[in-house]
């Protein structure tokens, strides 16, 4: 074809449609919006992500180092508790009743060391309000074993605590 | 259609009568719209899609719109868009080795009434010959008629180039319809 002007030829659309295509492309996209609204639209907003990412950050920081501390003071109860439950070895006993005993002045307050006769004396100090009976009690229980213990001593070794004893009088006076 | 456009655009700025305005908006545009993606797509069913979903954007994203441009305008960047995105994954979806013109040009025969024209079926094969720039401007100024400074908006292209692909684009159809078509 030698001849051929574009400008004269007829403009026409060639392509096949179907019937009622406009319609059906209409009540689609009305539909489409009315589905659209239906739905609710999460905008994310960047400074309240910000926000919440922090508060749960801090959150999580607050209540992992709060478990830690509670658990913490769970094991000390635990321990306390063992502590009061587990009783003390006869040499333990011996060891710190001699100990408490050496600050002592008096003589009928002195060594104690067997495990009953802690007893008496853990009681006394917990019921300070307790009565002059119990206390009378608790002396003479305190020098029945003292003598005992006294008895079973060397002489050497009574001379050392005698020396601790002599010596320890003056730091008594403040008690 | 200035006046209408001016009533479609105060029912489309007006949440009461938002919906109203996209029903008037589609009898206005629904016809101009369709036969440019039809154009450029070819297919039917795909161009339905694409009208389709062409005024759904422009009911969502009706807030956008601004005076100063032509609402047609607007219109017509839109369903560009949204063509040459469906044309992107058409030729994605294609054998790597076929040539998505030659794939577009067979789309022609495909999608014509059988009572058309031989030449009107190729020139619109000529068509899909040119590159996508050129095709885009010669379609929009020789079937839509619109102006050089419209086209300008549209396509994001200087009122020169835009003059230059025009008479490139008719040059190479004229060609082509010289060396394919016998009477």
């Amino acid at each position: 074809m030698k001849d051929f002007d574009l400008e004269k030829l007829e403009r026409k659309n060639i392509y096949k449609v179907p019937e009622n295509m406009f319609e059906n492309i209409q009540d689609k996209v009305l539909s489409e919006i009315k589905a659209d609204k239906k739905a609710p639209i999460f905008k994310l907003n960047w400074g309240y992500a910000a926000a919440a990412s922090l508060a749960l950050i801090f959150g999580a920081t607050f209540m992992y180092q709060f478990n830690s501390d509670s658990s913490a003071n769970g094991d000390s109860n635990g321990n306390y508790a063992d502590n009061r439950t587990v009783p003390k070895k006869e040499s333990q006993l011996a060891y710190e009743t001699l100990a408490s005993d050496l600050t002592s002045v008096e003589n009928s307050n002195q060594r104690v060391e067997r495990q009953m006769d802690i007893k008496p004396v853990v009681s006394q100090v917990v019921n300070n309000n307790s009565g002059n009976q119990n206390k009378k009690a608790v002396k003479t229980a305190n020098e029945i074993h003292m003598n005992e213990y006294l008895e079973s001593l060397p002489n050497s070794e009574i001379a050392e605590l005698a020396n601790n004893s002599s010596q320890d009088v003056y730091l008594d006076l403040y008690n | 259609m200035k006046i209408k456009d001016a009533e479609i655009i105060a029912l489309m700025q007006n949440p009461r009568t938002l919906d109203k305005g996209i029903r008037v908006l589609m009898d206005a545009y629904q016809s101009r719209l369709y036969w440019h993606i039809r154009r450029i797509i070819v297919d039917g069913d795909l161009a339905q899609d694409t009208l389709q979903e062409t005024f759904i954007k422009a009911y969502q994203n009706f807030h956008q719109f601004k005076n100063d441009s032509q609402l047609y305008t607007w219109l017509y960047r839109i369903a560009t868009n949204e063509a040459l995105q469906q044309i992107n994954k058409l030729k994605k979806m294609q054998k790597t080795d076929e040539d998505p013109e030659y794939y577009m040009q067979n789309l022609v025969a495909d999608n014509t009434h059988s009572d058309a024209e031989e030449i009107q079926i190729f020139l619109q094969r000529a068509i899909q010959s040119l590159p996508e720039k050129q095709k885009l401007v010669f379609m929009m100024r020789y079937y839509d008629d619109l102006p050089y400074e419209e086209i300008s908006k549209i396509v994001d292209m200087s009122v020169g180039t835009l003059k230059t692909n025009y008479h490139y684009a008719k040059q190479k159809i004229e060609e082509y319809i010289k060396e394919n078509y016998e009477r």
